[in-house]
């Protein structure tokens, strides 16, 4: 094995140690990645002001979880123009809604990107009989619009929903979802 | 010299991005109606419409854009895109056409306290949830009775309430309304558990004890449906007999064991009748 010289190995490490932290300050700048979405993307579900019945620890948990699940199949599905993927998550009317928007922007060569920053659900009422829950979701998102791979606009919002879910034969299904203005 | 001026003026303010806020759309907007986009110089160009029910692409003159009323039915955020500029607006429920009205249960016993809930849920013609408050009136009656009627304002496109069920048993129509809309739905009020069981006994023929109840009703003067099971019961020297006896045409009726002395009771449910104490010429 050959041993380099000594001053030739001084002088990579030097190169190194000065070349490393050029390379990765390069690298961020060049690929300005948005921020990773989180995990879960509900942050927060608000129980307190639910009237006029209180929602039970069981019943809050599975409806995180079935609405955390609704916007990650709604994320996919405005992004790779797939109606089907909200059969598992949606009903009635905001199933045919966000249907009817994906089919047009499969129909016009649209897309939507959505990168979930996370949601606060304040639950604002539970029907008596269980059978209908409504809420007010304050979610963080960007949304990029895209025509096939061309980014045409994208915007950070802080956008508010009035969701209603009503339980299934298994899991809550989101029967409304609709953005309002911030009031 | 002044039109260079302009030109120049125009073309840094638009360079620097300050075009954008040129691009908009007057509100408040109704879901199903027309709009305008007003977008700022002239040519042709292409125009995306991003909304929560619809996504569309198609070529526009600069200037007054019309957007369609089919294009805005749902309510909610809409992103309209032109040359990378955007502007977001939102859509409005239109107003109120339909209501959504669920009742519970469908089968209530008479005179029961808040044991009647119904949720009425506010739509336009378009499926968007009304968010505007409105009243809703709520009337529960069996027909050729006053009922119990409540009147509540709806919030965020919802409004309750809970009502006791009526003293007569029949079906109750169970009325949401608000403005032109009513909806109606039938609440089946039954007879709740009998009050003051009583009931005879006799001999029979053959020496066993016939006992039979008078009409069985409720508190309220309704009779029990028919079916109800109802028990009687002996109690003598030789042990415990019972017999579970339908309700037919308000009455029950049944055969308990000779006996020369017995106890004989009779009960529905948790309600208990009168006792007789059979034998001694009884």
């Amino acid at each position: 094995m050959i041993d380099p010289a000594p001053g030739y190995r001084r002088a990579s490490v030097w190169l190194a140690a000065l070349g490393l932290p050029i390379l990765l300050a390069l690298a961020s700048t060049t690929h300005a990645a948005p921020p990773a979405p989180v995990q879960s993307p509900i942050q927060s579900f608000n129980i307190d002001f639910a009237v006029p019945r209180p929602v039970e620890e069981t019943t809050a948990l599975a409806i995180q979880r079935d609405y955390s699940q609704a916007w990650q199949s709604l994320v996919a599905a405005l992004e790779e123009n797939r109606a089907e993927m909200l059969d598992e998550n949606f009903t009635g009317g905001a199933r045919q809604q966000w249907q009817d928007a994906i089919h047009a922007q499969q129909k016009n060569g649209l897309s939507r990107r959505i990168v979930d920053h996370g949601h606060q659900v304040r639950v604002r009422f539970y029907s008596l009989d269980g059978s209908a829950l409504e809420a007010i979701d304050t979610a963080d998102l960007e949304i990029q619009y895209r025509e096939g791979s061309k980014l045409l606009s994208s915007e950070r919002i802080q956008a508010h929903y009035l969701l209603l879910l009503t339980p299934a034969e298994s899991s809550w299904k989101v029967r409304i979802l609709q953005e309002i203005p911030p009031s | 010299m002044n039109s260079l001026r302009r030109s120049l003026f125009l073309f840094f303010f638009c360079a620097s991005g300050f075009c954008w806020a040129q691009l908009q759309v007057a509100g408040p907007l109704q879901a199903g109606s027309v709009a305008t986009l007003q977008a700022p110089g002239s040519g042709s160009t292409t125009l995306y419409l991003f909304g929560p029910g619809g996504a569309s692409k198609r070529p526009v003159q600069r200037g007054a854009i019309a957007l369609s009323a089919d294009e805005l039915k749902t309510a909610g955020r809409y992103t309209a895109i032109l040359d990378g500029s955007s502007t977001s607006f939102f859509v409005h429920a239109a107003k109120l056409e339909a209501i959504s009205f669920i009742a519970r249960p469908s089968r209530v016993p008479a005179t029961a306290s808040g044991a009647v809930l119904g949720s009425a849920f506010l739509f336009d013609r378009f499926q968007n949830l009304v968010l505007t408050p409105a009243p809703v009136s709520f009337r529960l009656a069996v027909e050729g009775t006053p009922g119990e009627e409540r009147s509540v304002s709806a919030k965020d496109g919802v409004a309750w309430v809970q009502l006791n069920s009526g003293r007569r048993s029949g079906p109750a129509q169970f009325i949401a309304g608000s403005g032109e809309v009513r909806v109606r739905r039938i609440v089946q009020q039954v007879a709740a558990d009998p009050c003051s069981l009583r009931m005879s006994a006799r001999r029979a023929p053959d020496g066993n004890i016939l006992v039979e109840t008078t009409p069985i009703q409720d508190c309220s003067g309704n009779a029990v449906p028919d079916g109800t099971i109802v028990t009687f019961a002996s109690v003598d020297a030789a042990g415990r007999s019972t017999v579970d006896a339908r309700i037919k045409r308000g009455f029950a009726r049944a055969e308990l064991p000779a006996s020369h002395s017995a106890t004989l009771s009779v009960a529905a449910g948790v309600v208990l009748g009168n006792e007789i104490h059979w034998g001694g010429g009884q």
